[in-house]
């Protein structure tokens, strides 16, 4: 009896037998994941693991050849990143988070714009540009994040004020899963601390987590559980608390060799 | 107990920032603005310092109405350049749709209003075609539009079947005539445009396209439907523009409108609108078309021959987009 089945009730996201293949190359093998509810999970693996491929792939960023999605146990059916969203999942890709030429509130809102109520609105899509912005300022007071000039061009931020914005959204509107594709990736020890910190918060905020990490000290700091992927499949599935960072290295390595899955 | 809440500490702060940043927004626009005004108002001054015939108000005028044709041309090519994508068929769009008015008037004689909806429709059509071919087929914009420059200007000279199109009604010339409605029309285009861009949704969307359309994309941002509709606006400002001129003439003809797209273009490209996406703004675009007029003017009266104009125009329009790369690394 594997993890998904004992606590089948808790199960929030499900994947299963997910296939990618680019030309011949096996990108994804039939990988299986499953999220707890209210969790945070690890993905990790080596470069080139199919980690990033994943996360796509269940987010509708790129189509899956073979596999299936269930959400709240039901089958659901995710071609697009829009469909996603719709099921409350709100991502995080990597190098994807911010359009540099806009600003915060744009940023945080695209695609999800609030519109101004009445005929303006309904037929002609003007923006309710203010209440965007009242949201916005609400939203960092919530989750301490301490940027005033929503104004401002993305590209005139630091890497770390740019992944606050990003993983700010998923608390604006990730209702229940947040994917989170290296969120402390090309940040300082301070800012990584930060954004960690945030992403304690999405879980404090009711939110199931899965997140790319290759950092070994955040997954056994910050996370519940961790899955390793190596050359396109999953390896093992861990409790963090039944694993130390040697461990794990040596299953992301393939010096250790075990499946608990 | 609305007055309590709108009278509470949070209210008040969220105010104070949301005045604050209206404030900031405007200077930023003003200082984005500033530079092809002062550049604008430096070029005239040179002019009105060095030609004593450019020192009258018909010059001023004559500047803005002969703006106007190509300035409501460059409002539309001002969105899609912004999408990241590039239009060169604008030019042939206005010849077809010169030509479809001109038949409507001339040949089958339909009342004024009519001509001028089927001119705009087919101008609307134009652009649909560009963005649903560019969007279906994944061929870059350069190649579809350059393919639309070649074809709208073959369907032009078949429409026309070598004939020129005059002797319109009276009331057809109501669009064209005099200095104030060609230009009013030019900055009604560009409020419309400007509207667009900054306050609904799917106008913003152009600049998230053109920063990066995969994010977009991933944003949840309809892409294709977004695309199609830069390019029919597109097609729609070069029927507004033909139409303007056929009246103004009372004259169609096939070879109209040729090199207009890359007068737009270059119209702007010197309002400081990126070639490559994701900034601009249509307010900057009539500055920027108000530029070259001036250039062109200008050096009329100083003597200089249209050959010279040329290559005026053409330093300006490099300097400009070395501007936009240098913007460009130094973000």
């Amino acid at each position: 009896m594997n993890a998904t089945q004992m606590s089948n009730d808790k199960v929030v996201f499900e994947a299963v037998g997910i296939c990618k293949n680019y030309g011949g190359v096996k990108a994804l093998d039939n990988v299986d994941l499953n999220l707890m509810s209210g969790e945070v999970l690890a993905l990790v693996g080596d470069n080139g693991a199919g980690k990033s491929t994943l996360v796509k792939a269940i987010t509708g960023a790129i189509s899956k050849d073979e596999g299936s999605i269930y959400f709240d146990g039901k089958e659901a059916v995710i071609n697009e990143p829009a469909d996603a969203k719709h099921f409350g999942i709100e991502t995080v890709y990597q190098d994807l988070a911010l359009v540099n030429e806009l600003n915060v509130t744009r940023n945080i809102f695209l695609g999800r714009e609030i519109l101004v109520k009445g005929l303006l609105g309904k037929w002609f899509g003007f923006l309710d540009y203010k209440k965007m912005h009242r949201e916005v300022v609400e939203l960092f007071d919530k989750l301490n994040i301490s940027i005033h000039d929503l104004h401002r061009e993305a590209s005139d931020f630091s890497g770390g004020q740019r992944q606050a914005v990003a993983l700010s959204k998923t608390v604006q509107f990730g209702k229940r899963v947040a994917i989170l594709d290296e969120p402390t990736a090309a940040l300082g020890v301070k800012e990584s601390h930060n954004a960690m910190q945030l992403v304690k918060s999405l879980k404090e905020h009711g939110l199931s987590v899965i997140m790319v990490t290759h950092n070994m000290q955040h997954v056994l700091q910050y996370c519940d559980r961790v899955m390793v992927m190596r050359l396109g499949k999953k390896v093992a599935e861990k409790s963090v608390s039944d694993i130390d960072g040697d461990q794990l290295v040596g299953l992301i390595t393939g010096a250790t060799n075990t499946h608990s899955a | 107990m609305s007055t309590l809440e709108s009278n509470s500490p949070i209210s008040n702060a969220n105010k104070a920032i949301e005045s604050n940043m209206i404030k900031e927004q405007i200077i930023h626009q003003l200082k984005q603005m500033s530079q092809v005004l002062i550049g604008l108002v430096a070029i005239y001054s040179t002019f009105w310092i060095l030609a004593p015939d450019f020192r009258n108000i018909d010059t001023f005028l004559t500047i803005l109405t002969q703006a106007s044709v190509l300035g409501i041309l460059a409002c539309g090519t001002t969105i899609v350049l912004i999408s990241g994508g590039l239009d060169l068929s604008v030019g042939s769009i206005f010849a077809v749709v010169g030509v479809v008015v001109g038949i409507s008037l001339s040949i089958y004689e339909l009342p004024v209003w009519l001509a001028v909806i089927i001119g705009l429709f087919t101008g609307g059509v134009c652009g649909f075609i560009n963005g649903f071919i560019q969007v279906s087929t994944g061929v870059p914009a350069f190649i579809v539009t350059l393919g639309g420059l070649t074809a709208y200007k073959g369907v032009a000279e078949i429409l026309a079947n070598g004939k020129d199109l005059s002797q319109f009604p009276e009331s057809f010339h109501v669009f064209g005539s005099g200095y104030v409605t060609p230009t009013l029309i030019m900055f009604a285009c560009a409020l419309l445009v400007g509207i667009f861009l900054r306050k609904t949704r799917t106008g913003s969307h152009a600049y998230a396209i053109g920063g990066n359309e995969e994010i977009a994309r991933l944003s949840g941002v309809n892409v294709t439907k977004s695309r199609i509709i830069y390019y029919m606006i597109g097609g729609l400002m070069a029927a507004i523009a033909a139409i303007i001129q056929v009246s103004r003439l009372d004259f169609a003809q096939s070879s109209r409108g040729v090199s207009y797209e890359l007068f737009a273009i270059a119209a702007v490209v010197i309002g400081g609108t990126s070639l490559f996406g994701g900034r601009g703004g249509v307010s900057r675009t009539i500055i920027g078309i108000l530029i070259m007029q001036t250039i062109i003017v200008g050096l009329a009266y100083l003597g200089v021959g249209t050959s010279f104009q040329r290559i005026a125009i053409g330093v300006i329009i490099v300097l400009a987009v070395w501007l936009d790369v240098f913007k460009g690394k130094s973000k």
